[in-house]
């Protein structure tokens, strides 16, 4: 059979939102059809039990429809949806480690592997090997700082987004993307001579 | 993209939409490239913005749009399950009270008694049948009748897509749109409902002493007004059955019907009897429509042969453009989808130039063939 693919882009969220709040479940479907694999790939770098991602992640949509006559005017969608499966997953940490006495978001770690886009790289050696080593020092961070990195240049949250999700001020946000990205110039300038070093004495 | 002649920092890079498709999906509706070599400085800083994103890939969440689907019904049960259980603590609380209520005050529990016992005795004295037409004369909010007094099943189409298979013999008044949050209407003889999903907005059949009430699902009401029993029979999804507030207004009992159980309530008495096994039951077995036999499961099958089952079920002329259809095959599930959402679905399936009309009990297919 023909899957039929509905083209639905046309809508912006927050018009989405807006019907969602007057109760119009094509909204809602929309929003999550449109979100949803993209929130089980973040909750999936914060949770190593997948299963229970999916439902924490339903969980979030079923209290946006249930109490969708609370819900605030004026959000930014995608980092409202984030920032809710994140809270969820954090409690669900909380109560599976009872033991535990950290109980805020703090306590879940950023688990997520960056990867390399081979199939994008069509240019010489040289290049796959330095985008190689510059995957393996971003994996190398410390997991805050990767998370931020991939909310503001994957998820493309803004600094205050950020701040806001994490649960720090807009300093220690911007500071944290700032250190992630400096400890990467640094070790690139230096081996970047080296490259091109390398490279043109290859030919 | 004036914007982007300011740019001094990988960062600003990194963040930009525009240029994040040109590098990860190769989408260059901006001229990037062009810009690049517009200037050297320039074309370093992009080489090391892009080096960076290329590092920076995300593994896909590797969901299928089946799989976004499936998750989207879960959520939609769910979500039914939780609206459920708030209407049933609210309910709680207000039994709660009245029972706090009834034990502090001894004078209104004999009261109450014994106004329980005069509110019976006027029913017993009076007729206490609740007929079709008090129903109506309830509620008086223009309401579209439908009668089928003619000798086979007619399909009625709701304003929110359900179908109503109407028998003969029987009446349907409905709203012509429903509004609020209530999708109410009343029946008097017999019908097969197929209720189109929405959680927010139940729906209840008002037929005679009872009433049934659903979200989305399909099943099976006869209530005829010169017949001492009023039947309720499910196919799909649950219903819930209580009698109407007009015979019994202390008593909410609320019944749960599941797949394939009934129930029959008998209007001398005004007792519920659940069936759980429908097979055993001689007159529900026997009264069993085309519809209800009906599979709507179908693989790898030719479209004329589903237009027949639905013809046969909804009683129903399609026409449709045979010679274009002819080597169209469609595995789909129709189950629990009213006449018009199959309809739907079977044009989509067919391909995007396939649309249909409808027309009473006329169908007709507008297609250019399959793809």
């Amino acid at each position: 059979m023909k899957t039929s693919t509905v083209e639905f882009s046309t809508f912006d969220d927050i018009t989405l939102w807006t019907s969602l709040k007057e109760g119009d479940e094509k909204s809602f479907s929309m929003l999550f059809e449109r979100y949803y694999a993209d929130l089980v790939s973040y909750g999936n770098s914060l949770s190593p039990y997948h299963e229970k991602v999916q439902d924490c992640i339903q969980d979030v949509f079923t209290d946006i429809w249930v109490y969708r006559n609370s819900l605030q005017h004026s959000v930014v969608v995608k980092a409202y949806l984030l920032s809710s499966v994140r809270k969820r997953i954090a409690r669900l940490h909380e109560r599976d480690h009872i033991f535990r006495k950290a109980t805020n978001t703090d306590s879940i770690a950023f688990l997520l592997e960056f990867s390399v886009e081979h199939e994008f790289i069509d240019d010489d050696y040289a290049t796959k090997e330095k985008v190689t080593y510059l995957n393996k020092l971003l994996n190398e961070l410390p997991p805050r700082q990767k998370e931020a990195l991939y909310l503001r240049y994957h998820q493309g949250l803004s600094v205050e987004q950020i701040a806001e999700m994490l649960d720090v001020n807009y300093q220690s946000a911007s500071n944290l993307l700032y250190r992630g990205l400096l400890a990467l110039r640094k070790e690139w300038k230096g081996t970047f001579s080296l490259f091109l070093l390398l490279s043109s004495s290859s030919f | 993209m004036q914007k982007r002649n300011t740019y001094t920092e990988i960062e600003d890079f990194l963040s930009d939409e525009s240029f994040q498709s040109w590098i990860l999906l190769k989408i260059d509706n901006d001229g990037w490239e062009e810009w690049t070599l517009e200037s050297r400085q320039r074309a370093k800083l992009v080489e090391d913005a892009r080096h960076l994103l290329l590092a920076m890939k995300v593994p896909d969440s590797k969901l299928s749009t089946s799989d976004i689907r499936r998750a989207l019904e879960t959520t939609w049960l769910k979500i039914e399950e939780k609206e459920n259980q708030k209407d049933l603590s609210e309910n709680s609380n207000v039994k709660f009270l009245r029972k706090c209520f009834l034990n502090g005050v001894a004078a209104t529990l004999i009261f109450g008694l014994i106004s329980v016992w005069s509110y019976k005795n006027y029913f017993h004295t009076d007729n206490k049948v609740v007929t079709y037409k008090e129903l109506i004369d309830e509620n008086s909010e223009g309401l579209v009748e439908q009668t089928n007094n003619s000798d086979k099943p007619q399909i009625i189409t709701l304003s929110d897509g359900s179908s109503v298979l109407l028998q003969p013999n029987s009446k349907l008044s409905y709203p012509k749109i429903f509004t609020g949050n209530e999708r109410k209407v009343y029946l008097s003889g017999e019908g097969f409902f197929e209720i189109s999903k929405n959680p927010k907005k139940p729906f209840y059949v008002y037929a005679n002493e009872i009433v049934t009430k659903v979200v989305g699902t399909s099943f099976r009401v006869k209530a005829y007004s010169d017949q001492p029993d009023v039947e309720v029979l499910v196919r799909t999804g649950k219903v819930k059955v209580r009698s109407n507030e007009m015979i019994s207004k202390s008593d909410h009992e609320e019944i749960i019907l599941l797949p394939n159980q009934a129930l029959r309530f008998v209007r001398n008495d005004l007792k519920f009897n659940k069936i759980t096994n429908i097979t055993q039951d001689v007159e529900l077995a026997q009264s069993v429509g085309n519809i209800e036999q009906l599979s709507f499961e179908f693989s790898d099958i030719p479209v004329s042969q589903i237009f027949e089952t639905i013809e046969q079920a909804y009683l129903v002329d399609i026409d449709y453009p045979k010679d274009k259809l002819k080597d169209c095959h469609l595995t789909t599930s129709l189950s629990d989808q009213p006449l018009t959402e199959k309809l739907k679905i079977v044009c989509k399936s067919i391909g995007n130039n396939t649309s249909f009309e409808m027309n009473g009990n006329q169908v007709i297919i507008i297609s250019q063939g399959c793809n």
